[in-house]
């Protein structure tokens, strides 16, 4: 196992070699200065020439990258080319909110998800499987910042339940959670819809198996049949897809945190990307590269848990 | 196992006491917060000889001094008043001021009294291209020198159109602590110092800065204890953190139907104020058919200032008539011409130049609202006299590189500048500043029509003389038809009804409201 999991970490460092490239490559082939991006409109030539060479642009390329690349490997991020602090530190610092985000909307989907697609599975074609379907449709193709709104129009001005900016402090649980948890909803209801669409389609296929007719014929309880048989079948494609759509909701938090104004990694990335923040975008695409490894290694251990035929070898 | 448990517990109530306690302390004490939202993603550079963006000076002018300053909530050049100098003197032929310094003025933290040390270090570090975005507003400067502690002597090579403006409180003009900028170098932008009447506290990167009020400040204590700017970049956002009470004061969104609305809430007042952001469609006349002057008229008299004004809403735009923004010294409308709405002229004139059933030609535009929409509205009117404009939406730093790249054959442009007609004749309509040459600023349209004039008023002492030239500058563009002034665009900021700043606030150059001592909660 262990030999497994060191395995899967090496086979990825191509890939993230692969990504950090296109990564640099990109983000300078896109026209736009960080130096005139810093330092406003009405700046001299001869001081944009000026920021440029502290920050090292004039540099050719090939310098750059290599610089990059080894500075990764030690472990180095860099510094921000417009804040000029460093981006580990950065990264830190609003690490702790989007994995709080990403938990609580992931856990919010499987607590929803799971229940109602296996329901769904069961009353097929029935009234609520009608209204849950139609739900999860709206819940995938509604635009998280109109949600957002709309959450906090409801329970932060007519309720007063939640603030407006929700940047709780990481020291106070109490405020930390509190200021969790409509973001959090925002972010789930998404998961919701997508849990549910894979928990159900997964059930239907196996509720068709022929061991489920089987295990009715043979008088097992309804429960234990639903649990046991159809349900731990039914999970590894579940867990693929809530596997899957972490990485999508680390990305999609984007919206979520811009709205309730919370430290994130979305929106760290759509800073750094205004402001060609080059050392910064590059150094969140490590973060992020390393993340999905993670979340996929989890989601591949995972397998094992639910069905013992996996092996890691 | 039980141990463990009981230290559990503990740390339990440990927390639970330390919260009790600290909810207790913090309301018992009554702080006067003011909270603050921004239209941006997060902090620039919060050094003012490097910063030019909104976000940033809007907050730097309340950290900040200069020499002289523009009377709180005004930006009119004549209202300019003492600041951390009393008095000022100049020699008859202009070339050198003489400033005497306030005494017992102190700087932030322990940095000290101000001295005329403070002032020279800091004007030499606003012209060192190193240290400063703004060196070339220092371009007639030759010497910074302190006669004695409290005395500051300027010599400069030629007379320049404005040198109060220079040293006052706006951008390169605020006086930073030379004893902090040696101390921390590098971080001193991470950690500025300057005499205002709030000082620096905290920063927490794409969250906010905090400031807090500068007890020692020469004018007197600040009434507000504390300031929260945070950076909420989503214009809904700051509207609904207003509403449900978490700001009191916040950049609006410059739209007549939102300023409208937002002013039916009760207790929000909504301020518009100036600058207006000047906004000309500039034409390339290095790109055919612009080439010819009978097209840019045509171009000219097919743009209706009514409709866009209409457009925009009338409480926060205005016509544009000169290529100078109103209100600067030296603009004017008088003499100068002034291309009317005119469909049918304006299809005359395509006809006269050989394009009957008119011509179609590539635009770029950024994806930033404020100029994309004026731009869409642009393209509605040309079509009408047969100009079609197809646009290229970019992202915004896209759309800057690619202008400057000469790829544009119109340029929708705004900005604001210093109020004095040289800054933006200098930067848009001097031969030196077009775009793709070494000083390149922002000449889109490649007009070298009134280069003398524009040089010639830099360097006149009499005042009267400057500005016929400047007038004359005006004239002179507007004939060539390089660029046409379309509307203005004013700053919208709203607050609650019992925040008083301390001013009757009708322009900002730092684009934001002075909050100073006098300002307070009623």
């Amino acid at each position: 196992m262990i030999k497994f999991v060191l395995n899967r970490f090496l086979l990825s460092i191509p890939t993230l070699l692969a990504i950090l490239t296109i990564v640099f490559l990109i983000a300078r082939v896109i026209p736009g200065d960080p130096a005139s991006v810093i330092l406003g409109d009405s700046a001299s030539q001869e001081a944009l020439e000026n920021l440029r060479h502290r920050l090292g642009l004039d540099q050719s390329l090939i310098q750059q990258y290599i610089q990059f690349i080894t500075g990764v490997f030690r472990g180095n991020l860099g510094d921000s080319l417009v804040s000029g602090t460093s981006v580990m530190r950065e990264v830190l610092n609003v690490l702790p909110y989007t994995i709080d985000l990403t938990i609580a909307g992931v856990l919010i989907g499987i607590v929803f998800g799971v229940p109602l697609g296996i329901l769904t599975a069961l009353y097929r074609n029935s009234f609520l499987d009608f209204i849950a379907r139609i739900l999860s449709l709206i819940g995938l193709s509604f635009p998280a910042f109109y949600s957002a709104i709309l959450l906090i129009i409801v329970f932060s001005l007519q309720l007063g339940w939640f603030p407006v900016i929700s940047s709780g402090n990481l020291l106070d649980p109490v405020q930390r959670l509190h200021h969790l948890i409509l973001p959090a909803c925002n972010l789930g209801l998404i998961m919701v819809a997508y849990v549910t669409r894979a928990t159900r389609s997964s059930m239907l296929d196996v509720l068709r198996e022929d061991y489920m007719r089987t295990a009715k014929a043979k008088g097992i309880p309804g429960m234990v049949i639903l649990f046991r048989h159809a349900l731990r079948n039914a999970l590894i494609p579940i867990i693929t897809v809530i596997g899957l759509y972490i990485g999508v909701l680390v990305g999609n938090s984007v919206l979520t945190e811009i709205v309730f104004n919370r430290p994130g990694l979305g929106k760290l990335i759509i800073g750094a990307l205004n402001q060609r923040d080059y050392t910064m975008l590059q150094g969140l695409m490590v973060v992020y590269s390393i993340i999905i490894v993670i979340t996929n290694l989890i989601t591949d251990l995972t397998y094992g848990f639910s069905d013992p035929r996996v092996k890691y070898s | 196992m039980k141990r463990s448990l009981m230290g559990k517990f503990m740390i339990l109530n440990i927390l639970l006491v330390a919260w009790l306690i600290l909810g207790w302390a913090g309301e018992s004490r009554a702080e006067v917060l003011l909270r603050v939202g921004m239209n941006s993603a997060d902090v620039g550079q919060l050094d003012p000889h490097l910063t030019s963006k909104t976000p940033d000076v809007a907050l730097l002018q309340w950290m900040f001094n200069g020499l002289v300053r523009f009377k709180p909530g005004s930006m009119d050049p004549r209202n300019i008043e003492p600041d951390l100098a009393e008095k000022w003197t100049s020699s008859p032929d202009g070339k050198i001021w003489t400033f005497e310094l306030r005494k017992g003025v102190k700087f932030h933290r322990d940095y000290g009294e101000l001295t005329a040390e403070d002032v020279v270090f800091s004007l030499q570090r606003a012209m060192n291209p190193k240290t400063s975005a703004f060196t070339s507003d220092f371009a007639q400067v030759k010497t910074v020198e302190a006669a004695n502690p409290y005395t500051v002597k300027i010599t400069l090579t030629n007379p320049v159109p404005f040198l109060l403006g220079l040293v006052s409180n706006y951008h390169a003009g605020m006086i930073v602590s030379k004893k902090a900028v040696e101390k921390m170098g590098e971080k001193f932008i991470t950690n500025p110092i300057g005499t205002g009447p709030f000082m620096f506290e905290e920063y927490k990167a794409k969250q906010y800065v905090s400031c807090v009020a500068h007890k020692q400040y020469f004018r007197g204590a600040p009434t507000i204890d504390k300031i929260i700017y945070r950076y909420i970049p989503s214009t809904s956002s700051r509207e609904l953190a207003f509403r449900s009470g978490e700001i009191d004061l916040f950049y609006g969104d410059r739209d007549q139907r939102w300023v409208e609305r937002m002013r039916g809430y009760k207790d929000t007042v909504i301020d518009v104020f100036g600058p207006g952001e000047h906004r000309s469609l500039h034409l390339n006349m290095t790109i055919k058919p612009f080439d010819d002057i009978r097209v840019r008229r045509a171009v000219a008299h097919a743009i209706n200032r009514d409709e866009m004004v209409q457009f925009l809403g009338k409480d926060v735009a205005e016509p544009a008539w000169s290529i100078v923004p109103n209100g600067y010294l030296g603009q004017t409308t008088e003499g100068i011409p002034k291309y009317e709405y005119n469909p049918e002229k304006a299809k005359a004139l395509l006809k006269e130049a050989g394009y009957p059933g008119g011509f179609s030609t590539k635009v770029m535009i950024t994806n930033v609202e404020s100029l994309l929409k004026p731009m869409q509205v642009v393209q509605e009117q040309l079509r009408k006299v047969g100009i079609q404009i197809e646009l290229e939406v970019l992202e915004h730093a896209t759309w800057h590189a690619q202008i400057r790249k000469n790829l544009s054959a119109m340029v929708l442009y705004g900005a604001a500048r210093f109020p004095v007609a040289d800054a933006y004749l200098s930067q848009f309509y001097h031969s030196r500043s077009i775009i793709g040459t070494p000083k390149a600023v922002t000449n889109f349209s490649h007009t070298k029509a009134a280069d003398k004039e524009i040089d010639d008023a830099r360097t006149e002492t009499n005042q009267k003389k400057q500005l016929e030239l400047w007038k004359s500058a005006q004239q002179k563009i507007m004939t060539e038809c390089a660029a046409i002034p379309v509307f203005e665009l004013k700053q919208v900021f709203g607050r609650r009804a019992n925040l008083d700043y301390g001013n009757v606030l009708e322009g900002s150059l730092n684009l934001g409201p002075v909050i100073d001592e006098k300002s307070h909660f009623k």
